[in-house]
């Protein structure tokens, strides 16, 4: 499907509005985001030694993420044409399709979420395997391989965060996806994303802290990364200027401005700002609404690129 | 002339939402700061114990009136390209009359109420499904209530067209009255308040 | 280190430097938009919504319905007022934190119970939905807007608003005194 879309069809004269990518992309980009910056956070909480603690919502992060990451397979599963057909992925390797990249990056993420869970068993499940358990017992021996899980999850969360930006930006078709600052852009969004999720689900106050700054730093370059994004395409081709219009002031714009910029990062920002400095109390409402700007970024850029056109310069 | 800047095409329908979503803010940020988050302090108004809902509102309309008055006199703003509603006397009067009593049983009217339930006034939440639910009657009955509904229809008409006054007469006498309001205001405010404290000592 | 900030909510600002504050957005929207303010028109297209996802047939039958539906190319959530209005959530809830305003409570007075209150709220938001939408518009749309435009049926409308507030008043007092 994907070569049939870049070879013949990326033309509004065959597909006026072609819109071949339903909710299971953006879902899949949001949720990959997502699980990227959680395990990029929960390795650096590892490494800086929190596990120690008891209460610890480390302890929990790497389960949550093998569940949202098994959510997002699914909708990327949902999405294929040829469900039968999935295991085909894995029988080969193309060093310059990103999919191959992100079939085989997948398979590794979940033996390192895997092993990070094995760092504290939760209660309910200890002594069920008993492999597991002698396996965690042996890494809580060895701290150094706790510090290696740890810098091991903040790795491949990097790899697997700059994928989703990847993976649209290699699809030279659509031309607002033709930035270099799109990875760049799904990875701190996915970032500020975890770390608002780390925040909401936390009880422990030096995290929640920890994270809350952290989430303002992660919004604040994300604010970089669009103006990086926008005026890179801006000052591009025509094709490119009208495609990043699509987002500044045409049919997305109410979209982009409003739930993307304004509630997704400047609002909840805002309030950040004034809670970590002890103005105002710590609440759901700005981790709540960076999530959501985060899911509506992914919505907003995937169809918004669908919509933009190499021949729309020249025909109209 | 150059304004409003919307109907002199100065942006598009797409961005008139992202000003509509900025405006908001700052209409709820006001609303808030003047206390109408408060179910308590609106209704009030109506036993006489505290004007806050005159005295903010006079002053806002004043303020926008005489704002725009000047604005068009100087030729900035083409006033007859700023939309008004078309007046449907009857319905209206009614209407007001069923807002006048949801608005001191409720406490809230709809505006003020997206500013209560976002400070977290659960009241609010409840009267904003009351609302919904109201509209949701009116639709629904409005076959049998459209020919009352479409009565009295007088068009887009002002003051000043109607009794033939000049407009910047008419927001002299508007200024005076609302000033004239706010004394009046004060001491009500200031007579009820020494009544109470009488009535308790 | 305290991590709990815990602050008491600051009184409100001057009503007349509200109203001025207020008066000024009015006036920006006025010169912006070239309209005014409103609220209750969102919930209508809220409402329309809801129902035509319930029975799509039904609603392109309505008039009522049908006008917020429009030539049906773009959702009615894609609106002036419905964005005005979640910005007015968003300004809310900016002003009510700086101030330590946000708190989970239900306005009341000491004389009726809290289900008498919500029951209360819900039949007045009842009947503040009906009028509005008989009324083209609410305190915001028709009072304020329109006030500021001497309008003549946003004035006999406000006028009408304090009139029946007023009389309705000493029938509900046990709500709030």
């Amino acid at each position: 499907m994907i070569q049939e879309l870049t070879t013949t069809r990326h033309n509004e004269l065959i597909d006026p509005t072609l819109q071949i990518w339903g909710w299971q992309i953006p879902i899949y980009l949001f949720i990959g985001g997502l699980v990227a910056g959680i395990m990029i956070i929960s390795g650096y909480l590892v490494l800086k030694g929190q596990y120690k603690k008891n209460v610890f919502s480390c302890f929990y992060l790497p389960q949550i993420s093998l569940i949202l990451l098994s959510a997002g397979m699914l909708a990327l599963f949902l999405d294929l044409e040829h469900k039968l057909s999935v295991w085909r992925l894995y029988t080969t390797f193309k060093i310059t399709s990103p999919m191959s990249w992100g079939a085989w990056i997948l398979v590794i993420i979940y033996p390192v979420l895997f092993l990070n869970t094995l760092i504290r068993i939760p209660e309910r499940f200890q002594n069920v395997i008993p492999l597991f358990d002698r396996l965690s017992a042996f890494i809580n021996k060895h701290p150094v391989l706790i510090k290696n899980i740890g810098i091991l999850n903040m790795f491949v969360g990097t790899l697997l965060g700059m994928y989703t930006g990847v993976l649209l930006s290699s699809l030279g078709a659509r031309p607002l996806w033709n930035s270099a600052m799109l990875w760049m852009l799904f990875l701190v969004s996915g970032l500020s994303s975890a770390a608002a999720f780390v925040h909401l689900i936390t009880d422990d106050a030096y995290e929640r802290e920890l994270l809350a700054k952290a989430d303002n730093a992660f919004l604040t370059l994300e604010l970089f990364a669009f103006g990086g994004f926008i005026s890179g395409l801006l000052t591009s081709t025509r094709v490119h200027i009208q495609a990043i219009r699509l987002l500044l002031d045409g049919s997305y714009a109410a979209y982009f401005w409003v739930f993307v910029i304004g509630l997704g990062v400047v609002v909840p920002l805002s309030i950040q700002l004034l809670a970590v400095n002890h103005k105002i109390k710590h609440s759901p409402v700005a981790p709540m609404l960076v999530i959501a700007g985060g899911l509506i970024l992914r919505f907003v850029i995937v169809f918004a690129g669908q919509e933009s056109h190499w021949t729309s310069g020249w025909i109209r | 002339m150059i304004a409003p800047f919307f109907k002199y095409g100065l942006f598009g329908d797409d961005v008139s939402l992202v000003v509509a979503f900025i405006t908001g803010i700052g209409f709820g940020f006001f609303l808030e700061r003047g206390g109408f988050n408060s179910a308590k302090k609106l209704a009030a108004q109506f036993y006489f114990t505290d004007l806050t809902v005159f005295k903010v509102m006079f002053t806002a309309i004043i303020t926008a009136m005489v704002g725009l008055y000047y604005l068009s006199v100087i030729g900035f703003v083409d006033l007859s390209l700023v939309y008004l509603t078309p007046t449907f006397l009857l319905p209206q009067v009614v209407g007001g009359l069923l807002l006048g009593f949801g608005f001191v049983i409720g406490g809230y009217c709809p505006g003020t109420s997206c500013v209560a339930v976002a400070t977290g006034r659960i009241d609010a939440m409840v009267y904003l499904g009351g609302i919904m639910f109201g509209i949701l009657v009116f639709g629904e009955v409005f076959p049998l209530v459209s020919n009352f509904y479409l009565s009295t229809p007088m068009g887009q008409i002002t003051l000043p067209q109607l009794t033939g006054l000049p407009y910047g007469l008419l927001v002299f006498l508007v200024v005076l009255m609302a000033l004239g309001g706010f004394v009046g205001a004060e001491w009500v405010e200031k007579k009820m308040a020494s009544k109470k404290a009488g009535a308790s000592l | 280190m305290s991590l709990q900030v815990e602050k008491h909510p600051q009184p409100y600002w001057n009503p007349y430097v509200a109203g001025i504050g207020l008066g000024l957005v009015l006036l920006a929207s006025f010169v912006v938009m070239g309209r005014g303010l409103g609220a209750s028109g969102a919930f209508s297209s809220l409402v329309t919504v809801g129902v035509q996802a319930v029975a799509p047939i039904h609603v392109a039958h309505n008039e009522f319905y049908s006008e917020y539906i429009g030539d049906g190319t773009k959702s009615p959530l894609k609106d002036w007022l419905v964005f005005e209005v979640l910005g007015v959530f968003v300004g809310g809830f900016i002003s009510g934190s700086l101030a330590h305003r946000v708190t989970k409570v239900v306005e009341k007075g000491p004389n009726i119970s809290t289900r008498g209150r919500l029951l209360f709220a819900f039949a007045g938001g009842g009947l503040m939905g009906i009028g509005a939408k008989l009324a083209r518009g609410c305190t915001s749309g028709q009072a304020l807007t329109g006030g500021a435009l001497f309008n003549v049926g946003s004035w006999a409308f406000m006028m009408m608003v304090f009139g029946g507030a007023y009389a309705m008043a000493y029938f509900v007092r046990r709500q709030w005194q």
